[in-house]
């Protein structure tokens, strides 16, 4: 609740000074949520990782790793498109799946693993693709059906909005309606009782690890198969990205709380704030200052918000 | 609702005066200070295009991580703006030709900057106005070579732009040309803007090779670490320092004799004239007769020092 009132303001705001330069057009929606919808399909389950108290920040690398591998498998050695996809898949699911076997089975904190893995896995990209094919940059011409499918637009939106828009109907359905969800908010809020409880909690984070680690390769395929063309550097900025839009979005940074609704409201004001700065007259050089006073004012209202309905309910009981 | 959003769009149409052109310029990082100078080139051509009714809306990327994607994006959002010329740099053809086509077809001229000057003819763009990174790399390979050095270091700090290749490759065909001998180094694109960074990877470079008598960068902050590398090795004047483009600390060393050369490409003029001449060719439908128009190289050594500072204190160099 809070984050949709944080994104109506911020909307509000832009589209008061970005109203002369089409911000309220249907293109300028699109350009938008466009953006919005890269960092949205990796925000829901980085999301549900914090919900169940981990963080995966290895997504600045397994985003261009994925982007890369398709560039590589399919525009230098001929491979089909189709398998170029599933060692794609297969890829960043093992990456997951050693961000989840290490964060289970050893006591270090997931923010170390994935730390970990994101240089390891930044650095494995860059030296392959330059080994590979002597270049850090590859370009990659899809068949119709796969850019039909991952990379074209469809009324001004791309491809990876209606990814984007169908993931967040299946993950509300397993976050909020599926068992799956309540052992994702148990684990995050009580760990001991819920592994008394006998939720299989390794093995559920591990699945968390690997679904964060698919859907950032099913962005970076996306990306790359809009775009043509991928390159191997670090993506830095989408770990932020990422989990800006969760904490705004109303997700507690020590578990047990979050919504998938929330998620995708923070991800749209991102989007607002980082594009719609250019439809107005605001001096460019003060973006990154006014992202961040946004970005803190919204997470404050989220606070207000969640403490309002927390008191409200809890008041409610007591009638 | 979706009336609304129609009418309020059709109002903004009407709303920004539709006789002088409303341009938007696409270029690299705000945290880049080469493009302060570009934006500075196109801010003072703005105050023309202000005076006959028009504007000029500058949309800069965030960083280099993500720079075909996010330079395609931005151009996309000029279009959804509705302007009537877009000014962009070009150095992911393959992400951007597609948004700068729809952008065509929305029956906005497009001109190039900076980089991408091999695809003015595929683009369909107006012209080009940068200097042409090869023919840069090989003045500024011979100028090292002929200054005395036998074996260049040309450092790369985002491998893989087109750009960024072209000039390390000039500078190596001018060096074999000259006679001496270049390396290239690639380095890991999170270094970019990292000097702390990048100065222990060109020290661990020269560490290792002691054969390696002349640093290349390709960018000034690059040169500000190179300086501090070779200052730390105790290599000052051992090794020659020669850089692309100019700033306060690069001139302070070239005056002081640290530093070699700086190879300049004029971003001013970039600006300046991508913007003054888009916004020309929409109002009265004048072009430019020489294609693509070079801005550059032009080499600032001690020989010349001083008139360049006066631009760098004005910014406009």
């Amino acid at each position: 609740m809070g984050a949709f009132v944080g994104m109506v303001i911020v909307f509000v705001i832009f589209a008061m000074f970005g109203f002369s330069r089409n911000f309220l057009s249907i293109a300028g929606f699109a350009n938008w949520m466009n953006f919005a919808s890269t960092v949205g399909i990796i925000a829901i389950p980085v999301a549900f990782l914090m919900i169940a108290g981990e963080l995966d920040i290895s997504t600045g690398a397994v985003l261009p790793a994925s982007a890369m591998m398709l560039g590589i498998s399919v525009n230098h050695y001929d491979l089909p498109m189709w398998l170029g996809i599933i060692m794609t898949f297969s890829m960043a699911a093992s990456v997951g799946l050693v961000n989840g076997l290490l964060v289970t089975r050893t006591q270090v904190p997931s923010f170390i693993v994935t730390l970990a893995t994101l240089f390891a896995v930044g650095g494995l990209t860059l030296a392959l693709s330059d080994f590979l094919i002597n270049n850090t940059n590859v370009s990659l011409q899809s068949p119709d059906w796969a850019k039909a499918l991952f990379g074209t637009r469809y009324f001004g939106f791309r491809s990876a909005v209606y990814w984007w828009i169908g993931l967040i109907v299946v993950f509300w359905f397993f976050l909020h309606k599926s068992p799956w969800g309540n052992w994702v908010f148990a684990v995050g809020g009580d760990p001991e009782s819920a592994r008394n409880a006998g939720i299989p909690v390794n093995k559920l984070k591990i699945w968390l690890f690997i679904l964060c680690s698919v859907c950032t390769a099913l962005a970076g395929m996306c990306q790359v198969i809009q775009f043509n063309s991928a390159q191997s550097a670090t993506f830095f900025n989408m770990i932020f990205f990422t989990i800006i839009a969760s904490v705004v979005g109303g997700v507690l940074l020590n578990g047990g709380f979050g919504s998938v609704a929330g998620v995708v409201f923070g991800t749209m004001t991102l989007g607002i704030v980082q594009q719609g700065i250019n439809y107005t007259d605001i001096d460019r050089n003060l973006s990154l200052l006014i992202i961040g006073v946004m970005l803190l004012i919204a997470v404050l209202m989220n606070g207000t918000f969640q403490k309002l309905a927390t008191s409200w309910s809890s008041s409610k009981k007591e009638d | 609702m979706k009336k609304l959003i129609t009418t309020t769009a059709a109002l903004a149409f009407t709303a920004s005066g539709a006789f002088a052109a409303d341009i938007a310029l696409v270029i690299g990082s705000n945290q880049d200070s080469f493009w302060n100078v570009v934006k500075k080139g196109a801010e003072d051509a703005a105050m023309v295009i202000e005076a006959r009714g028009g504007s000029l809306n500058i949309l800069q990327t965030n960083n280099y991580d993500n720079y075909g994607a996010d330079l395609a994006t931005l151009i996309e959002q000029a279009t959804a703006q509705g302007v009537d010329g877009i000014a962009t740099v070009l150095p992911v053809p393959d992400a951007q030709l597609p948004a700068i086509k729809a952008a065509q077809d929305a029956g906005i001229k497009v001109t190039l900057l900076n980089g991408g000057g091999d695809f003015l003819e595929e683009s369909g763009a107006l012209n080009y106005f940068g200097s042409d990174e090869y023919v840069a790399g090989v003045a500024g390979g011979k100028y090292m070579a002929n200054s005395g050095a036998a074996h260049i270091l040309c450092h790369i700090q985002i491998p893989g732009t087109v750009n960024l290749e072209a000039r390390c490759k000039g500078v190596a065909d001018g060096a074999t040309e000259a006679g001496a001998k270049a390396t290239i180094l690639r380095v890991p694109a999170n270094l970019d803007g990292d000097v702390a960074g990048t100065s222990a990877a060109i020290e661990a470079e020269l560490n290792g090779d002691a054969s390696i008598d002349a640093v290349v960068n390709l960018a000034t902050w690059a040169a500000d670490a190179s300086a501090a590398a070779i200052e730390q090795l105790g290599k000052t004047g051992e090794v020659k320092l020669g850089t692309f483009d100019l700033s306060p600390s690069t001139l302070d060393r070239i005056k002081a004799g640290t530093q070699t050369m700086a190879i300049d490409q004029t971003p001013y003029y970039q600006g300046f004239l991508s913007v003054s001449t888009l916004a020309a060719h929409i109002d009265f439908g004048t072009k430019v007769a020489t294609e693509p128009v070079l801005t550059g190289p032009a080499i600032v050594d001690a020989s010349n020092i001083d008139a360049t500072f006066a631009g760098v204190e004005a910014g406009t160099r």
